[in-house]
């Protein structure tokens, strides 16, 4: 039976990051990845029109009937995103879940908004007095931050403001007529308007060509112009010979020895549904946030009766999401008409509303912390606007066209706080198709989340009629999950009473199994997630490299059978 | 993160789709519902038009449907020699067909909105076979609020219906996506910017 160095489960951002390191280090690895291997010229269908796809890119009644979000669509291969395994979620707790099992995860189709955190995050409890501070500063993270971008590719540009450390970029993706109209009204609403930091390559680099500007990124990149794992880390990884990716190999549970050490992994082999057993001298967990503390709750021996490394009581414990919601939606006079212009082309971003709120005083609003907004709008692939105009005929089409590139929306991303009431646990009944207790979600949003909502909503009424633009309403938030910003089931901290692994990502109880997700991250911030997990997920892969440099996991592989 | 990109998101939202249990109905697709084939990977085919055999209506609701979809996104004559051709044209009535077959759910309301078109606006006749004036008349009832009567609320809700189908139906072609001057999937060296320098508030454009 063949015996690794260091098991990986999970092959997106911080998985990927971790087989990169450490087979470049030298370390045997084997990665385990739920789904099948991606297939770009067949799994991503970035570039047809509508009119090219059999339900004109809706699906069928069924796959509609099955999606998790509109990024699972006909535009991808029906099992880019999961359906197979199932969850549960607790009475009163509704969550959409994305979850993308392909090698490379959800890094094949993230947003790429790659911000990163800084000391008001990573130091928030000290200024306002709630939860705890993390367990790193700020000068201690940044050299990972400024190496992940140089790996990945960051376009965007120095900003200097207090809630967001500036970096390492390529040139920022050119602002658009609408960016430049709202640019002048958030001036004299007295909020920040400013490039977003976008993991899109505006020129090659690293080896990467640049982007081409299909407009279409949440479906895949056929030729890997942002970061994805798949394009970035495997490749890497796969040239040094020291990796075995086993695809289809669906984590069930992390085994341990007499001593309760972490010695393998089980998993289901989604093809064949048998159980199969892989022995190394270490493993990092890196299946997603939810998902590694399913995996680690599953995994429960004599030596660890409530899972794996949990004797703190908390894995699974504090999640965190991100609100997400169209705080305003309406249009810009001064466009009516206009010629239609290519406004989509980096797919949304090109522009954010960074963090202004409770930045010199942490308590000048009245909720704590502080949340930030994207815009979007522009001409678009569907005048989606339709059932704003009353009428038909000839005045209306022409409606249509001359509203075509006014609509201008902003979607908020505030956070949500620690809370005792928001955690995964294990179904105690429920089981999904493979025989896995399956992982049972409770979660709502809390109310000083709300209070960013409702804020954000006056703050753009006021920002329309700054900019010169119609207001047209805003919509509701976005079913939790929807953001796939969830964090916080394994937080690290110094304390093995209150948190799960400690600041290098090592689990406090079991020192030969480490996490290398956005599990770690003690809340999700105002920021997204994956620039954060990647430098984190760098560190402790670095980390785990001096473990077995230094002769700490030397653990003898058990007899065979 | 996700959920900021409007793009395709927003065909999604405008239909209701956005939510995991949608029930919206089946797309065909323009070019499918001539045969399949031409879905190949890269930039579309021109589309082949061949014969349709209706799935779901009977000749005369498709005969309906067709008047419908033409009054709501007619042609249009820009000027002696051009038109800009309009939702018969793209064929808006071949795909609603295509969509109520293939999802239960709409064919009763299509069913039954079509029934009322023809009972309740038009006793002696059939809606198809009314002169366009008058079936204008009828339409404008259903379309502004203005002019909405308590008693025809059925109506009402099935123009709704009709319309969200034919601009669905329309602005996914080819021809649609050329109407609106569709800038999308062409492909650019350096990012596309704004070319009004000097005038960042874009007034008196």
């Amino acid at each position: 039976m063949a015996t690794y160095d260091v098991i990986v489960i999970g092959t997106g951002a911080g998985g990927g990051m971790a087989i990169k390191v450490l087979c470049e280090a030298g370390l045997k690895v084997c990665a385990l990845n739920a789904g099948r291997q991606v297939d770009p010229a067949k799994d991503f269908r970035m570039h047809r029109m509508p009119y090219d796809m059999k339900f004109r890119g809706l699906n069928s009644p069924a796959r509609r009937a099955q999606s998790v979000g509109y990024m699972d669509n006909e535009y991808v291969a029906p099992d880019a995103w999961e359906h197979e395994i199932a969850y549960s979620t607790a009475e009163g707790t509704s969550w959409t879940w994305p979850r993308s099992n392909l090698v490379g995860g959800k890094t094949n189709f993230w947003g790429r908004s790659a911000a990163r955190m800084g000391e008001i995050d990573f130091k928030a409890a000290s200024r306002d007095g709630y939860d705890v501070d993390w367990p790193v500063t700020y000068e201690e993270i940044a050299p990972y931050y400024t190496r992940v971008e140089e790996m990945i590719g960051v376009a965007s540009t120095v900003q200097n403001r207090p809630s967001n450390p500036d970096g390492s970029y390529l040139p920022p993706i050119r602002f658009r007529c609408m960016d430049y109209i709202l640019e002048a009204g958030a001036k004299k609403s007295g909020v920040p308007y400013l490039p977003d930091r976008m993991a899109q390559l505006t020129q090659a680099f690293a080896g990467h060509p640049p982007c081409h500007y299909c407009g279409n990124c949440t479906e895949g990149c056929d030729v890997g112009a942002f970061f994805s794992s798949p394009y970035f880390f495997l490749p890497l990884a796969q040239a040094t010979g020291n990796l075995e990716l086993r695809t289809n190999a669906i984590a069930r549970e992390i085994l341990v020895d007499s001593d309760g050490r972490a010695k393998g992994v089980a998993y289901v082999d989604r093809k064949t549904r048998q159980e199969v057993e892989v022995y190394a001298k270490a493993v990092v967990a890196a299946a997603s946030c939810i998902s590694t503390a399913q995996i680690m709750l599953n995994s429960r021996s004599s030596r660890w009766p409530t899972g794996i490394a949990n004797s703190s009581g908390q894995v699974g414990r504090n999640l965190c999401d991100h609100l997400y919601g169209t705080s305003a939606y309406g249009y810009l006079p001064q466009l009516l008409g206009q010629p239609s212009f290519p406004d989509n082309v980096s797919n949304g971003t090109v522009a954010w509303l960074p963090r202004w709120q409770n930045l010199d005083n942490p308590s000048e609003e009245k909720f704590i912390r502080g949340y930030s907004m994207y815009p979007g709008g522009g001409c678009d692939e569907f005048p989606s606007y339709y059932d704003e105009i009353e009428g038909f005929g000839a005045s209306y089409k022409a409606a249509i066209k001359r509203i075509y590139p006014t609509p201008v929306s902003f979607t908020v991303q505030a956070p949500t706080q620690r809370s005792d009431k928001n955690y995964v646990d294990i179904d105690p009944e429920k089981k999904d198709t493979f025989g896995t207790p399956q992982v049972r979600i409770h979660f709502a949003w809390d109310e000083n989340t709300l209070m960013m909502w409702e804020h954000s909503k006056q703050v753009c009424e006021d920002l329309f009629h700054k900019m010169g633009g119609e207001y047209q309403g805003h919509g509701d938030p976005e079913s939790p999950g929807w953001s796939l910003h969830e964090t916080g089931t394994c937080r690290m901290g110094n304390d093995p009473k209150q948190f799960v692994t400690n600041r290098f990502g090592q689990t406090h109880d079991v020192p030969n199994l480490y996490v290398c997700d956005a599990s770690v991250l003690l809340n999700c911030t105002d920021k997204t997630t994956t620039l954060s997990l990647l430098a984190f997920a760098l560190r402790t892969s670095e980390y785990i490299v001096q473990q077995f440099k230094a002769g700490t996991h030397t653990s003898e592989a058990p007899a065979a059978g | 993160m996700a959920g900021q990109g409007p793009s395709r998101r927003e065909l999604l939202e405008a239909l209701g789709l956005a939510s995991a249990a949608s029930l919206f109905a089946g797309f065909c697709r323009w070019n499918y519902a001539f045969g399949e084939g031409s879905a190949q990977h890269g930039h579309s085919q021109h589309p082949v038009r061949l014969a349709y055999r209706l799935q779901f209506f009977s000749t005369d609701q498709y005969r309906t449907v067709e008047v419908l979809a033409e009054l709501i996104l007619p042609a249009a004559h820009s000027s002696a020699h051009t038109v800009q051709p309009g939702a018969k044209e793209a064929g808006v009535a071949e795909f609603i067909d295509f969509m109520v077959f293939s999802d239960p759910a709409l064919q009763g309301p299509f069913r039954d909105g079509l029934r009322w078109l023809d009972q309740a606006s038009a006793p002696a006749n059939a809606f198809r076979n009314l002169p366009p004036a008058v079936q204008t008349a009828i339409l404008e009832r259903l379309a502004y609020k203005a002019n909405y009567r308590e008693e025809e609320k059925p109506g009402q809700e099935f123009f709704r219906l009709i319309r969200k189908y034919t601009v669905t139906g329309f602005y996914t072609t080819r021809i649609g996506l050329e109407s609106l001057d569709y800038p999308g999937l062409t492909f650019y060296g350096t990012s596309p910017g704004c070319t009004h320098d000097g005038n960042p508030e874009h007034l008196g454009l």
